[in-house]
């Protein structure tokens, strides 16, 4: 009887310490809270180690928050978020660029005015993401469309920048014809996994010949292509193909390719890119970066002859987070986004990436190894007036294909006369 | 004399309702969510315009009419996936068929082609996708090294980037994808031909080449129809390794019809999700319509395996 009495106490007992444990360990599930991020460019450590401090920062400040962040290269992500959002699943935060307006038009993202501290972002980055009245994603990173050349490729042809570091239109056709001539390739560019890079030269010369204001237009579907002045700048690109600007094989060469093809293998005099080439290429030689000695400069795009504006050149806002409308853990979500944001950061940024940044900061001076290259860039900015986003960020529907098609890669390819590719231009673009 | 469930323990044509539904619950609740609700709401997206948020209007057969009368691109696509859905498939099909003759007559080294052959049947798009870009590069790509060590310099091309060798690059990469599983299909098919009848044609002196056009071919007929139409149906349909390698360009010129709609849903920023199903419902039409005409055509002559 006793055993059967100790028996049966000692089952209780066990019964209600299984209890209390179970309880104990809910409890402590309940007070842990996991946000989770999924981010674009696992391929660029700078940028990894800067989100990653931004999520430490913020567990320091929620004791029991746990920030996961999934690292991701843009296909994979994109693909990740068409399957998880349309479901109402999908992460607290994601990344995002300002060409994807199909998350505001769905309503997988919600406005942020109410949740973010604007206040440290730039207002021209904080519009390029306001769309009827609200902003739907914090800007992380601004860049500018720059010419990036081989300082010592460019004195070998013997041509010597202006002051302005600007060439006129028909001098830079003539360093295409002179760097042919010497067997180098002049631009290092392809179009083999991007939509817009085939278009860098063609779009700056479109911007800096219109004016902000037409251009703008132009990509509106509010200027036809058949303009004159828009002809005149076809015609001038179309030459510079002929000449042989581009890559013999322009038409799949890869993006990070094309990087390693101007600094590396076999090595180009140009290459027109966005100001966020400092992401891939300032990394180790061995990760596929840049050499540490390798003479880059940066050019002003060419001035064209009665431009309305030589002065002009693109600013648009790269990387961006926004918060997925079914989150549950939005105001948490925020102080994540507010954590990237602090004027700190933003210092960090640019000590670290070489980029600028939609935070506002206080950088007067640099450092470090690439400190020359972003004293050089700063300088290309002076006296620039800006025309907000690039062309992939404002055409949509078949004038965006067109843009794909035509712009990007079929005309700069070689493939496609002016007054073809001009007329595909107006049929997929013009409203008029 | 009893049959087998009319013991103790039922058979599976005595099972319950209860039962039933236990087992094929699931099955069935998968086919509905995950083909049968996006199949018709396909359908109803094309006689509709989606807006954003999902906000529908009805717009009856404008899409339609729309897509077959003022898409100059749909067209393109029309015809390019029908050029690879009938070039490629007689390719695949034809080439499938040398292989397994070459594998079943002992050729030297069969057992390493074997495997050799079919093992691109194993890789992914993608990995496929890679090798051929590499193969193709107009730089590097082993293509043009090899013409340029010929001395065939001029007929070096960027393959994948010009509108007039793109399509067929594409279809060459495929081709070499897909021959190993029709090889392996035929050799399965050609060891189960009946020994005595090639034994016979063997001892009336038939000859190699007259016994695979008068003998083995004929009995390889169900095969060869079955194959000729599961990679014509499939080739109506491509997209991954289109859609890898060249995104549908240059110039469109590898545009297929599924990467036009993938393109038209989800890449143009718009989200109207209308037209791009009146895109797949009118291919949907025309590949059923397809598969229809060829099961009657044969079915009096052949038993289809698909």
């Amino acid at each position: 009887m006793r055993t059967r009495r100790a028996r049966t106490f000692s089952r209780v007992s066990l019964l209600a310490a299984s209890v209390l444990v179970a309880t104990g360990a809910w409890s402590a599930r309940a007070e842990d809270t996991t946000l989770t991020v999924w981010s674009h460019e696992a391929d660029e450590p700078a940028k990894v180690a800067f989100r990653e401090q931004a999520a430490r920062d913020l567990e320091a400040a929620h004791p029991g928050l746990h920030v996961k962040i999934t690292w991701y290269e843009k296909g994979g992500l994109d693909a990740a978020l068409k399957t998880a959002l349309p479901a109402g699943q999908g992460p607290d935060v994601f990344y995002v660029e300002p060409d994807q307006t199909q998350y505001i038009t769905q309503g997988y993202i919600v406005p942020l005015d109410d949740l973010v501290d604007w206040g440290k972002i730039y207002d021209w980055a904080r519009q390029a993401w306001t769309h009827d009245g609200k902003t739907w994603a914090l800007p992380q990173e601004a860049y500018t469309d720059e010419l990036y050349y081989n300082k010592d490729l460019l004195k070998k042809l013997g041509v010597t920048l202006p002051e302005s570091a600007q060439l006129t239109q028909d001098q830079f056709a003539d360093l295409v014809k002179k760097a042919r001539a010497a067997h180098i390739t002049p631009i290092a560019q392809g179009v083999g996994d991007r939509p817009y890079p085939g278009a860098y030269v063609l779009a700056e010369a479109l911007l800096r010949k219109l004016g902000p204001d037409d251009y703008g237009k132009l990509l509106h579907g509010q200027l036809s292509f058949e303009d004159p002045r828009v002809v005149d700048v076809f015609a001038w690109v179309k030459e510079l193909a002929g000449d042989g600007a581009y890559p013999r094989n322009f038409m799949t060469l890869k993006l990070g390719e094309s990087h390693y093809y101007f600094y590396q293998q076999p090595g180009a005099l140009m290459l027109p890119m966005g100001s966020w080439y400092t992401g891939r290429a300032f990394v180790p030689v061995e990760q596929g970066g840049q050499p540490p000695d390798f003479p880059i400069g940066i050019m002003q795009f060419p001035a064209m002859r009665d431009g309305a504006c030589n002065e002009c050149k693109t600013l648009a806002v790269g990387a961006s987070f926004a918060i997925n409308a079914a989150s549950r853990r939005k105001d948490l979500a925020a102080a994540f986004l507010n954590a990237m944001s602090t004027p700190e950061m933003g210092e960090r940024w640019i000590e670290t990436i070489y980029l600028q940044t939609a935070v506002k900061t206080n950088v007067g001076s640099f450092s470090g190894p690439y400190a020359g290259y972003f004293d050089e860039l700063m300088e290309r900015q002076k006296g620039a007036k800006y025309f907000i986003g690039m062309p992939i960020d404002i055409v949509t529907g078949q004038c965006r294909d067109s843009f794909v098609q035509v712009m990007n890669s079929g005309f700069p390819g070689g493939l496609l006369p002016v007054d073809q590719a001009v007329k595909l231009m107006n049929q997929g673009c013009y409203k008029g | 004399m009893a049959g087998p469930s009319r013991g103790g323990t039922p058979g599976a044509r005595d099972a319950s309702w209860g039962t039933a539904a236990l087992f094929l619950g699931p099955a069935v609740a998968l086919t509905l969510v995950f083909t049968v609700y996006p199949v018709l709401r396909t359908f109803y997206n094309s006689v509709h315009f989606v807006g954003p948020q999902n906000r529908t209007s009805f717009i009856g057969l404008r899409n339609f009419a729309d897509v077959l009368t003022a898409d100059p691109v749909f067209w393109k696509a029309v015809g390019n996936t029908a050029i690879f859905s009938v070039v490629g498939t007689v390719a695949d099909v034809a080439g499938g068929l040398v292989l397994a003759l070459c594998l079943f007559a002992n050729a030297p080294l069969a057992r390493a082609c074997r495997v050799i052959w079919f093992t691109p049947v194993l890789m992914s798009y993608v990995v496929v996708c890679i090798i051929w870009g590499w193969i193709y590069d107009y730089d590097w790509g082993v293509v043009n090294l090899l013409l340029g060590w010929l001395g065939l310099d001029w007929l070096q091309h960027s393959w994948l980037g010009e509108p007039g060798t793109a399509l067929w690059a594409v279809m060459v990469a495929h081709l070499w994808k897909w021959l190993g599983f029709n090889m392996i299909v035929f050799l399965a098919a050609l060891h189960a031909l009946p020994g005595d009848v090639l034994a016979a044609a063997e001892l009336d002196n038939c000859g190699w080449l007259a016994r695979t056009v008068y003998v083995i071919l004929p009995m390889l007929r169900p095969t060869v129809v079955n194959l000729l139409i599961l990679s014509f149906i499939g080739k109506m349909m491509i997209f991954d390794l289109v859609w890898v390698m060249t995104g549908g360009g240059p110039l469109w010129s590898t545009e297929t019809v599924s990467t036009y709609v993938y393109k038209r849903a989800f890449d143009w920023n718009t989200f109207d999700l209308g037209y791009p199903s009146a895109i797949a419902v009118l291919w949907f039409a025309l590949i059923l319509a397809f598969v229809a005409a060829a099961t009657a055509l044969l079915r009096r002559r052949e038993r289809l395996e698909f």
